[in-house]
Protein backbone atom coordinates (compact mmCIF):
# COMPACT_ATOMS: atom_id res chain seq x y z
CA UNK A 1 0.00 0.00 0.00
CA UNK A 2 2.16 2.54 -0.94
CA UNK A 3 0.03 5.65 -1.57
CA UNK A 4 -1.23 5.39 2.36
CA UNK A 5 0.23 6.73 5.55
CA UNK A 6 1.09 5.07 8.35
CA UNK A 7 -1.88 6.66 10.20
CA UNK A 8 -4.20 5.00 7.11
CA UNK A 9 -2.64 1.72 7.50
CA UNK A 10 -2.87 1.51 11.34
CA UNK A 11 -6.69 2.62 10.83
CA UNK A 12 -7.30 -0.07 8.00
CA UNK A 13 -5.86 -2.98 10.53
CA UNK A 14 -7.88 -1.66 13.01
CA UNK A 15 -11.10 -1.60 11.22
CA UNK A 16 -10.41 -5.25 9.95
CA UNK A 17 -9.77 -6.31 13.39
CA UNK A 18 -13.18 -4.53 14.85
CA UNK A 19 -14.80 -6.45 11.64
CA UNK A 20 -13.30 -9.67 12.78
CA UNK A 21 -13.97 -9.86 16.04
CA UNK A 22 -16.88 -8.33 16.27
CA UNK A 23 -18.59 -9.54 13.69
CA UNK A 24 -19.62 -12.58 15.34
CA UNK A 25 -21.10 -10.47 18.20
CA UNK A 26 -23.82 -9.47 15.95
CA UNK A 27 -24.17 -12.44 14.11
CA UNK A 28 -24.74 -14.50 17.12
CA UNK A 29 -26.06 -12.22 19.48
CA UNK A 30 -28.34 -14.51 21.16
CA UNK A 31 -25.67 -16.79 22.34
CA UNK A 32 -23.68 -13.73 23.91
CA UNK A 33 -22.34 -14.45 27.29
CA UNK A 34 -20.22 -12.59 30.08
CA UNK A 35 -17.13 -14.66 29.24
CA UNK A 36 -17.90 -14.25 25.58
CA UNK A 37 -17.67 -10.18 25.83
CA UNK A 38 -14.47 -10.30 28.01
CA UNK A 39 -13.32 -12.94 25.35
CA UNK A 40 -13.88 -10.38 22.78
CA UNK A 41 -12.33 -7.34 24.32
CA UNK A 42 -9.40 -9.44 25.22
CA UNK A 43 -9.39 -10.50 21.22
CA UNK A 44 -9.64 -7.14 20.00
CA UNK A 45 -6.56 -5.90 22.25
CA UNK A 46 -4.46 -8.75 21.14
CA UNK A 47 -5.27 -9.02 17.86
CA UNK A 48 -4.65 -4.73 17.61
CA UNK A 49 -1.28 -5.46 19.30
CA UNK A 50 -0.37 -7.58 16.57
CA UNK A 51 -1.83 -5.79 13.55
CA UNK A 52 0.18 -2.22 14.75
CA UNK A 53 3.36 -3.98 15.96
CA UNK A 54 3.39 -5.85 11.92
CA UNK A 55 2.65 -1.77 10.55
CA UNK A 56 4.78 0.01 12.42
CA UNK A 57 7.65 -2.44 11.71
CA UNK A 58 7.17 -2.41 7.89
CA UNK A 59 6.64 1.05 7.43
CA UNK A 60 9.90 2.76 7.31
CA UNK A 61 8.38 6.85 7.48
CA UNK A 62 5.95 6.72 10.38
CA UNK A 63 5.44 10.80 10.73
CA UNK A 64 1.88 12.02 11.94
CA UNK A 65 0.86 16.10 11.22
CA UNK A 66 -1.35 18.18 11.98
CA UNK A 67 -3.41 16.87 9.62
CA UNK A 68 -3.78 13.53 11.07
CA UNK A 69 -4.78 15.16 14.26
CA UNK A 70 -7.37 16.86 12.59
CA UNK A 71 -9.09 13.64 10.94
CA UNK A 72 -8.44 11.72 14.35
CA UNK A 73 -10.73 14.31 16.10
CA UNK A 74 -13.23 14.43 13.31
CA UNK A 75 -13.19 10.30 13.72
CA UNK A 76 -13.47 10.89 17.32
CA UNK A 77 -17.05 13.85 16.65
CA UNK A 78 -18.58 11.55 14.45
CA UNK A 79 -18.04 8.39 17.29
CA UNK A 80 -18.82 10.61 20.07
CA UNK A 81 -22.42 11.78 18.07
CA UNK A 82 -22.99 8.36 17.42
CA UNK A 83 -22.90 7.64 20.99
CA UNK A 84 -24.83 9.77 22.30
CA UNK A 85 -27.44 9.51 19.47
CA UNK A 86 -27.71 5.80 20.41
CA UNK A 87 -27.49 6.02 24.07
CA UNK A 88 -30.37 8.57 23.97
CA UNK A 89 -32.52 5.91 21.72
CA UNK A 90 -31.50 3.04 24.40
CA UNK A 91 -32.68 4.96 27.15
CA UNK A 92 -35.69 6.04 25.53
CA UNK A 93 -36.35 2.44 24.56
CA UNK A 94 -35.89 1.19 28.50
CA UNK A 95 -38.18 3.99 29.50
CA UNK A 96 -40.25 3.12 26.83
CA UNK A 97 -40.57 -0.65 28.38
CA UNK A 98 -40.62 0.08 32.20
CA UNK A 99 -43.21 2.32 31.88
CA UNK A 100 -44.86 -0.42 29.78
CA UNK A 101 -44.55 -2.86 32.73
CA UNK A 102 -42.36 -5.10 29.92
CA UNK A 103 -39.48 -5.02 31.77
CA UNK A 104 -38.21 -8.24 33.32
CA UNK A 105 -36.03 -6.84 35.27
CA UNK A 106 -35.90 -9.70 38.06
CA UNK A 107 -34.71 -11.70 34.98
CA UNK A 108 -31.35 -13.38 35.52
CA UNK A 109 -30.52 -12.65 31.52
CA UNK A 110 -31.65 -8.81 31.79
CA UNK A 111 -28.15 -7.54 33.37
CA UNK A 112 -26.81 -10.06 30.53
CA UNK A 113 -29.18 -8.28 27.94
CA UNK A 114 -28.01 -5.19 29.11
CA UNK A 115 -24.69 -5.64 29.00
CA UNK A 116 -25.06 -6.45 25.37
CA UNK A 117 -26.88 -3.24 24.44
CA UNK A 118 -24.60 -1.39 25.64
CA UNK A 119 -21.81 -3.11 24.62
CA UNK A 120 -22.90 -3.07 21.09
CA UNK A 121 -23.22 0.34 21.04
CA UNK A 122 -19.46 1.19 21.92
CA UNK A 123 -18.79 -1.12 19.08
CA UNK A 124 -20.48 1.06 16.64
CA UNK A 125 -19.18 4.00 18.24
CA UNK A 126 -15.87 2.65 16.97
CA UNK A 127 -16.43 1.60 13.95
CA UNK A 128 -18.32 5.03 12.91
CA UNK A 129 -15.17 6.45 14.31
CA UNK A 130 -12.59 4.09 12.58
CA UNK A 131 -14.63 5.21 9.12
CA UNK A 132 -15.01 8.37 9.58
CA UNK A 133 -11.42 8.57 10.23
CA UNK A 134 -11.13 6.45 7.02
CA UNK A 135 -13.64 8.61 4.38
CA UNK A 136 -11.59 11.81 5.61
CA UNK A 137 -8.71 10.13 4.39
CA UNK A 138 -9.79 9.25 1.00
CA UNK A 139 -11.61 12.87 0.59
CA UNK A 140 -7.88 14.54 1.60
CA UNK A 141 -9.98 15.24 4.79
CA UNK B 1 -13.14 23.60 -1.27
CA UNK B 2 -10.75 25.86 1.20
CA UNK B 3 -10.58 29.50 0.39
CA UNK B 4 -6.93 29.41 0.30
CA UNK B 5 -5.20 28.37 -2.72
CA UNK B 6 -1.19 27.51 -3.66
CA UNK B 7 1.10 27.05 -5.58
CA UNK B 8 3.18 24.48 -4.07
CA UNK B 9 3.13 22.75 -6.87
CA UNK B 10 4.43 25.31 -9.39
CA UNK B 11 7.28 26.32 -6.90
CA UNK B 12 8.02 22.83 -5.56
CA UNK B 13 8.80 21.76 -9.53
CA UNK B 14 10.91 25.26 -10.19
CA UNK B 15 13.22 23.83 -6.99
CA UNK B 16 13.31 20.37 -8.63
CA UNK B 17 11.79 18.85 -5.15
CA UNK B 18 9.43 16.24 -5.07
CA UNK B 19 6.54 15.96 -2.67
CA UNK B 20 8.36 13.50 -0.47
CA UNK B 21 11.42 15.78 0.11
CA UNK B 22 9.08 18.74 0.42
CA UNK B 23 7.07 16.76 3.42
CA UNK B 24 10.39 15.72 5.29
CA UNK B 25 11.59 19.42 5.49
CA UNK B 26 8.25 20.70 6.35
CA UNK B 27 7.90 18.08 8.56
CA UNK B 28 4.84 17.06 7.30
CA UNK B 29 3.28 13.39 5.41
CA UNK B 30 3.63 12.99 1.79
CA UNK B 31 -0.39 12.77 1.37
CA UNK B 32 -0.64 16.08 2.93
CA UNK B 33 1.58 17.67 0.69
CA UNK B 34 -0.39 16.40 -2.17
CA UNK B 35 -3.54 17.23 0.01
CA UNK B 36 -2.15 20.70 0.04
CA UNK B 37 -1.31 20.76 -4.18
CA UNK B 38 -4.85 19.66 -4.49
CA UNK B 39 -6.14 22.76 -2.41
CA UNK B 40 -8.15 20.00 -0.60
CA UNK B 41 -6.55 21.33 2.52
CA UNK B 42 -5.77 24.53 4.00
CA UNK B 43 -2.60 24.40 6.64
CA UNK B 44 -2.33 25.71 10.01
CA UNK B 45 -0.45 28.74 9.64
CA UNK B 46 3.42 27.38 11.23
CA UNK B 47 3.10 24.81 8.47
CA UNK B 48 1.90 27.63 5.93
CA UNK B 49 5.41 29.55 7.34
CA UNK B 50 7.04 26.52 7.32
CA UNK B 51 6.20 25.71 3.38
CA UNK B 52 6.92 29.15 2.06
CA UNK B 53 10.24 28.73 4.41
CA UNK B 54 11.18 26.14 2.56
CA UNK B 55 10.36 27.06 -1.03
CA UNK B 56 12.06 30.22 -0.51
CA UNK B 57 9.61 32.47 -0.82
CA UNK B 58 7.12 35.01 0.86
CA UNK B 59 4.21 33.28 2.47
CA UNK B 60 2.00 35.23 0.16
CA UNK B 61 3.98 34.52 -2.99
CA UNK B 62 3.37 30.73 -1.66
CA UNK B 63 -0.50 30.88 -0.46
CA UNK B 64 -3.15 33.34 -1.54
CA UNK B 65 -6.69 33.67 -0.05
CA UNK B 66 -9.65 33.82 -2.46
CA UNK B 67 -13.03 34.94 -0.62
CA UNK B 68 -16.17 32.16 -1.01
CA UNK B 69 -17.90 35.16 -2.16
CA UNK B 70 -15.15 35.84 -5.22
CA UNK B 71 -13.90 38.20 -4.06
CA UNK B 72 -16.96 40.86 -5.07
CA UNK B 73 -16.42 42.82 -1.95
CA UNK B 74 -14.55 45.83 -2.30
CA UNK B 75 -11.47 46.44 -0.21
CA UNK B 76 -13.25 49.68 1.32
CA UNK B 77 -16.18 47.10 1.83
CA UNK B 78 -14.20 44.45 3.75
CA UNK B 79 -12.45 47.04 6.14
CA UNK B 80 -16.02 48.27 6.92
CA UNK B 81 -17.11 44.89 7.62
CA UNK B 82 -13.50 43.74 9.67
CA UNK B 83 -14.08 46.80 11.98
CA UNK B 84 -17.46 46.44 12.89
CA UNK B 85 -17.71 45.79 16.35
Amino acid sequence: MPSLSYREKTLYASLVAELVVYGPYFVLHRQNTVNKVAGMILGIIVLQAVLQSVIALVTRNRVTDERDRLIELRGYRAGYLTLATLMVVGLGLLWFHATMGRLPLENRWAALHFLSVFFGMLVISDIVKTVAQIVSYRRAL
Amino acid sequence: MPSIRNQIRELRAQRNLTQQELADQVGVTRQTVIAMEQDKYSPSLETAFRVARVLEVPLEECFQYEPRDGGRRSIKEERQRVSKP
